[in-house]
This record gives C-alpha cells, sequence and structure tokens, in this order.
C-alpha cells in the first residue's frame, strides 16, 4: 500500500468519532464484515487505527478505495460542509435522452483528465437516485491534492447539482465537465447556499411543502389553543386570528426546509412619510448589506408576525425564499 | 447647594478607616445628588461630539498604538485607596508574586502553562481628557523569554489598563488618598483578570465590576461615532440585533455603508458640536423604518446587541475595540461616564 494512501486513509479515520466507526466502515463496504468483526473499537483510537491500517494493506487499499472512504464519511457529515446550488439547462428543442449512468461517469471522467492529467475522480451512487462525485484536483505537473477535493452531488433526470463549495480555479471545468456528460447545455449558479443539503433538495425539487392534509383545517390552531379556558378573556383575539391565519397562508402548514442564513443587498432610496424631510434631496440609494441568521431561519422568521415583532403579511422577501430557491438576494428600486 | 458641610468631619474620620460600602463616602454623595439633579430636570442630555482631544499633543500615536484594533473586556472600578505612582516597580514585583502564587495553588492553572513570567506596569501618558484627571497606567503579564541571553521582551500574556477620561466633571470631590480611575480595560485569558482583580481588590480595597453597555448607550455610540468626521472610512457602519422569537435564535446583521450612514446623520443632525437625544432617536428610527420598509420587522422590539463603525465597535456584554486613534480619547470619555454611574 502506497504510503501516501496509508497517511490519507489514516487521516480520515481519525475524523470518525468511535461510535459512528463500523456503521461508516460497513458502508464503505472495502473490509469484509468478519474482518470488522475482529476489530475492539473499546481501546484507544490510535490502537483502533492501526489495526484497520494493517487489514487495509492486507487487501492492497488503493487510492481509489480510499477516496471511497472519504465519500462515505462526508456523506455522513454533510452538514461540515456549506453546498452551492447550480442549475443546468438544455438548448430548446434538445432531445430528452435517456440516461446512461455509466456514460456519464466516463464522460465526467474524460473531460477533467484531458483538461488536467492528474486527477482523481470517484463516483458513489446511493438508492435516492442520486451520485456522490469526489474531485482532487491536481495539475499537468502535480498529483492530486487528496486533502481538499471538491463534492458535487447530482440527481440524474434533474436540472440540479450540489457542489461543496470550495471551489476556486476549476469551477469552470467542473462546470463543462457535468454539461458535456449530463448533456446539458448551460449551467448557471443560483443564489442559494446552506448547510442543510437535504433542505437545499427539498427547496430545489419543491418538495418541503407536500404534507398530508388529515388534521382539522378547518379551526386555526390560535382558536383551538385560546378556546382552552373559557375564564380567560384574550384581548384582540380577532386581529390574533388574522395573524395567525395569514402566517399560515405565507409559510404553509407543514415543516420549512431548513436554512441558517438569508442575506440581502439593498440599493434603494431612503423614503419615510413620518420622518418627512430627511434626505428628501439625495438621489443616491443607501447601500445596506442585511443578514438574517438563525439555526432555522425560515421557522424564526415564521414566528415573527405571532409574536408581534413583524407585521403580517410578512415581507415577500422572506416569505418568497423557499419559493424563488433563493436565500441570497440584490434588491435595487424599480 | 453644599451638601458637604456635615460629612466634612466624617469625611477626615474614614479617610483613616478603609471605607466599607455601608457608610457614604463623599464619591457615592456626590454622584446620588448628580443622579437626582439630572433625574428631576428633564432637560435631554447633551453631549460633545468627540472632537480632538486638548492634551493630544501628549498622545504620542506610536505609545497607543497598540491599544487600538483590540477587542478589550470592560469594567467599572471603584477608587483605589494608598494607590501611588511612584511604587510601580514595587507592585510589579508584588503582582508577580501573587500571580505565581495562585496559579501554583492550582486554583488557575492551564495545562502547559508557563509560570516563568514578568509583570510590568507603566504610565500611559495623554491617556486623559484634562490635566486632572490622574494618570492612566498599564499592566502588561510577559512571559519571560526562553533563552536569558536574548534582550528581547518576552509574548505579552495578557494587557490591561486603568484610566479616566474626562472624568473630573463628576467626580468633584475626591479624598487625598484616593486615585479615581474608574474605567479598567482587559485583554487576555479571563483566568489572568480575575488574579489581577483579586490583587486589586485586596491591595487597594476597590471593587470591579463588569460593565455590560445597555441598547440606549450602544445606539447614542452609534450616533455619536457615525457623526465623527473621517478622512477614509475603514468598515460599514453595522448593527447586529438578537431577536427574541422562539424557539429558535434570530440574529438581524444591518450594514450601511458609512458614507451613506454619514449623509443620513448629517441630515438629522442640527445642533452643531452638540448630539441630543432627539437626533439619535430620530437616527436610530430612520434606519429602523428603512428595515420596515422592506421587510415588516420592527427592530425597536428585538434586542441591540452590537455597534460597529470606522471609530470603534462595542457590544453589549462590556466588550469595545477602538479603530481610530483620532477618536480615542473621545470614546473613552464616554466609557468613563459609564463607569462612573456604575459606580454606586
Amino acid at each position: 500500500m502506497d504510503e501516501t494512501v496509508a497517511e490519507f486513509i489514516k487521516r480520515t479515520i481519525l475524523k470518525i468519532p468511535i461510535s459512528e466507526m463500523m456503521t461508516v466502515l460497513k458502508a464503505w463496504n472495502f473490509l469484509p464484515e468478519n474482518q470488522l468483526q475482529t476489530i475492539n473499537f473499546r481501546q484507544r483510537k490510535e490502537s483502533v487505527i492501526q489495526h484497520l491500517l494493517l487489514l487495509c494493506e492486507e487487501k492492497c487499499a488503493s487510492i481509489n478505495d480510499a477516496a471511497l472512504l472519504d465519500i462515505v464519511c462526508t456523506q455522513v457529515h454533510r452538514h461540515k460542509k456549506i453546498w452551492d446550488v447550480f442549475r443546468m439547462s438544455k438548448e430548446p428543442g434538445d432531445d430528452v435522452d435517456l440516461f446512461d449512468m455509466n456514460q456519464f461517469k466516463s464522460s465526467f471522467k474524460k473531460v477533467l483528465q484531458r483538461a488536467l492529467k492528474n486527477v482523481t475522480v470517484s463516483f458513489r451512487e446511493t438508492e435516492e437516485n442520486e451520485v456522490w462525485i469526489r474531485v482532487a484536483w491536481g495539475t499537468h505537473y502535480t498529483k492530486p491534492q487528496q486533502y481538499k477535493p471538491t463534492y458535487v452531488v447530482y440527481y440524474p433526470q434533474t436540472p440540479y447539482v450540489f457542489t461543496s463549495s470550495r471551489l476556486t480555479r476549476n469551477i469552470t471545468l467542473l462546470g463543462q465537465a457535468l454539461t458535456i456528460a449530463s448533456k446539458h447545455h448551460e449551467i448557471v449558479k443560483m443564489d442559494l447556499r446552506s448547510r442543510y443539503l437535504d433542505s437545499l433538495k427539498a427547496i430545489a425539487f419543491q418538495q418541503y411543502n407536500q404534507v398530508f392534509e388529515i388534521h382539522n383545517s378547518t379551526l386555526p390552531l390560535q382558536e383551538r389553543r385560546l378556546a382552552l379556558d373559557s375564564r380567560i378573556i384574550h384581548e384582540n383575539r380577532v386581529e390574533k386570528e388574522r395573524v395567525q391565519r395569514i402566517t399560515q397562508e405565507s409559510f404553509g402548514d407543514y415543516p420549512q426546509p431548513q436554512l441558517e442564513f438569508a442575506q440581502y443587498k439593498l440599493e434603494t432610496k431612503f423614503k419615510s412619510d413620518v420622518n418627512g424631510g430627511i434626505l428628501a434631496e439625495r438621489k443616491e440609494p443607501l447601500r445596506c448589506l442585511i443578514k438574517f441568521s438563525s439555526p432555522h431561519l425560515l421557522d424564526a422568521l415564521k414566528s415573527l408576525a405571532p409574536a408581534g415583532i413583524a407585521d403580517a403579511p410578512l415581507s415577500p422577501l422572506l416569505t418568497c425564499i423557499p419559493k424563488k430557491k433563493m436565500n441570497y438576494f440584490k434588491i435595487r428600486d424599480k | 447647594m453644599d451638601s458637604y458641610d456635615a460629612p466634612e468631619l466624617t469625611l477626615r474620620q474614614s479617610a483613616f478607616s478603609r471605607p466599607e460600602g455601608i457608610c457614604a463616602t463623599p464619591l457615592q454623595k456626590r454622584l446620588e445628588s448628580v443622579r437626582k439633579q439630572t433625574s428631576s430636570v428633564p432637560t435631554p442630555p447633551r453631549r460633545r461630539i468627540p472632537q480632538c482631544p486638548q492634551v493630544q499633543e501628549d498622545v504620542d500615536p506610536q505609545k497607543v498604538a497598540f491599544l487600538l484594533h483590540k477587542q478589550w473586556t470592560l469594567y467599572s472600578l471603584t477608587p483605589l485607596y494608598k494607590f501611588s505612582y511612584t511604587n510601580l516597580k514595587e507592585y510589579s514585583r508584588l503582582l508577580s508574586a501573587f500571580i505565581v502564587a495562585e496559579k501554583q495553588k492550582g486554583l488557575a492553572v492551564e495545562v502547559g502553562e508557563d509560570l516563568n513570567i514578568k509583570v510590568i506596569f507603566s504610565i500611559l501618558l495623554g491617556v486623559k481628557g484634562t490635566q486632572r484627571d490622574p494618570e492612566a497606567f498599564l499592566i502588561q503579564i510577559l512571559s519571560k523569554s526562553q533563552f536569558p541571553s536574548e534582550n528581547r521582551e518576552g509574548k505579552v500574556l495578557w494587557t490591561g489598563w486603568f484610566c479616566c477620561v474626562f472624568g473630573d466633571n463628576l467626580l468633584e470631590t475626591v479624598l487625598e488618598d484616593f486615585t479615581c480611575l474608574p474605567l479598567f480595560l482587559a485583554n487576555g485569558s479571563e483566568s489572568n483578570t480575575a488574579i489581577i482583580r483579586t490583587w486589586f481588590q485586596k491591595t487597594f480595597d476597590c471593587y470591579f465590576s463588569p460593565l455590560a453597555i445597555n441598547a440606549f448607550n450602544l445606539s447614542w455610540m452609534a450616533a455619536m461615532w457615525t457623526a465623527c468626521k473621517m478622512d477614509h472610512y475603514v468598515a460599514a457602519t453595522e448593527f447586529l440585533w438578537s431577536v427574541p422569537c422562539n424557539p429558535q435564535s434570530l440574529n438581524i446583521s444591518y450594514a450601511i455603508h458609512p458614507e451613506d450612514a454619514k449623509a443620513l446623520w448629517d441630515s438629522v443632525h442640527k445642533t452643531p458640536g452638540e448630539v441630543t437625544q432627539e437626533e439619535v432617536d430620530l437616527f436610530m428610527d430612520c434606519l429602523g423604518s428603512h428595515f420596515h420598509r422592506h421587510f415588516k420587522i420592527h427592530l425597536s422590539a428585538t434586542r441591540l446587541v452590537c455597534v460597529s463603525t470606522s471609530v470603534a465597535s462595542a457590544h453589549t456584554d462590556g466588550k469595545i475595540k477602538i479603530l481610530c486613534h483620532k477618536y480615542l480619547i473621545g470614546v473613552l470619555a464616554y466609557l468613563t461616564e459609564l463607569a462612573i454611574f456604575q459606580i454606586e
């Protein structure tokens, strides 16, 4: 086993918590089950790693095997990366070809290898009709850098691609490889980014709003709560119900996809009826950058109007996030 | 009104006994009267816009450069009893010994911590408002160089400084044996800060209190610092709001181009040389209404947690970072005022 391969496997395994190791190694499917049973996971981590390296050595693990292990680890800890979303498009009038996975893989690899000569490309398909691609970038003269790979998640038959955003130099090349291999014409970066890959998927495929309408939707939730104790008289009951209803309409009754921020670049003039005269003569807009951040942004925004912190309806700039598939906005006066 | 006649005698008596929190010192009485005055007379407070200070000749920009671009944790400090500027070398020695002793006790030991340290007390010239302000002084904990042949000073592990900028307006009656440096700023590990505080409290019978900055004062700072004339801006004017929504927290960062912030301020500002409460309120209202126009969210219902400008940035937890040498004294003057009002 090559020294660099051994080092790479060692560093990859080091990042896995002991509690997850068995799951990851099983998913990797490189070392057979009976061999995995011989490992004592209760000993010190260094000893576990040593044992694993020995087994990998015996089986002559290659760089491709190591790369697959890296993919499995990343799949388990996908939240540790920030994902960008790209959308591909076909020329109008293009035939809808049948997707051939093998042809896609070989074509993708060929484009990168022709351009860079040294590149490690690995694929891992999952049952959910998605393919994970790992690319370690090299050049004509240097070996691939295994510790700064790019991950791509592609859903064949859809135009969407998700990439771990570490890309700077090779982004155009990656775009070319994807469009050529998947027989698309163009690829465009969307203004959508998050750690939560599954939420990005839900937004891209507009799958977040599919909820079974079993519950009694005629009686709003608020009213049900309010009706609990007849001795309590609620002020502004009508207003509260209105707010609740409008919030429900804007956000829906389903769980919101999870995003951690939204960013707005504003270039709009200052206008205020109340503070009349302020900046009245100024032609230039105010240049602002506003960033909302939260462990679960859409849930937090949904709670603002009922809490009295925001008006209902909430601004469409905020409620449009999942519908428009964007969390980066540039707003200018019309 | 002279409220100091009666306590004059008790003044002399208490000078020889260590003051406890129970009996009112003249400083406390003075603060009381100031507070009563401001609360009974409803004139809105006005403050000077920080101009270049009169004592600027003494402030060597190079000497105070290390105070800039660092985050300082703020404390208010009651007057020091029998502190002497001529004893700084002695204090260095005593504090050094104390730190080593505390760390060897195992109370505040971090793994691999270097006990080979040196403490230096030094005067910070020019860091004051008027000549009547006591001199500011600085304490640094350095790790001694591993190779004694090297003449270089070791790495700075912790820095703290004490100052009083334009404090004499509110600290008129000060007893002879007391030195009033109400503002303390620390940079470095919390354990070191705690040890320094303990030593000072034991040695000079004073009391440190963390200086939090509420939203009201953060707004004042944002307005005053936006008002400062700058040759060039190094940072946007930025506000951070924390929204009290359940169960998820939400933070809103609102950054505005510094030229646009200044334009907004200039449009709001009416009285030259002064900043008034109405102007601060109007400035913040305008920012809030611009935000509301776009997002329908009322920033006034949220909590202002941090403000940041090219002059300085401040956090509600009592943290400050000063970015501009020109307005160092102005920033310290405002913080001194906050510190004094916190001392009871």
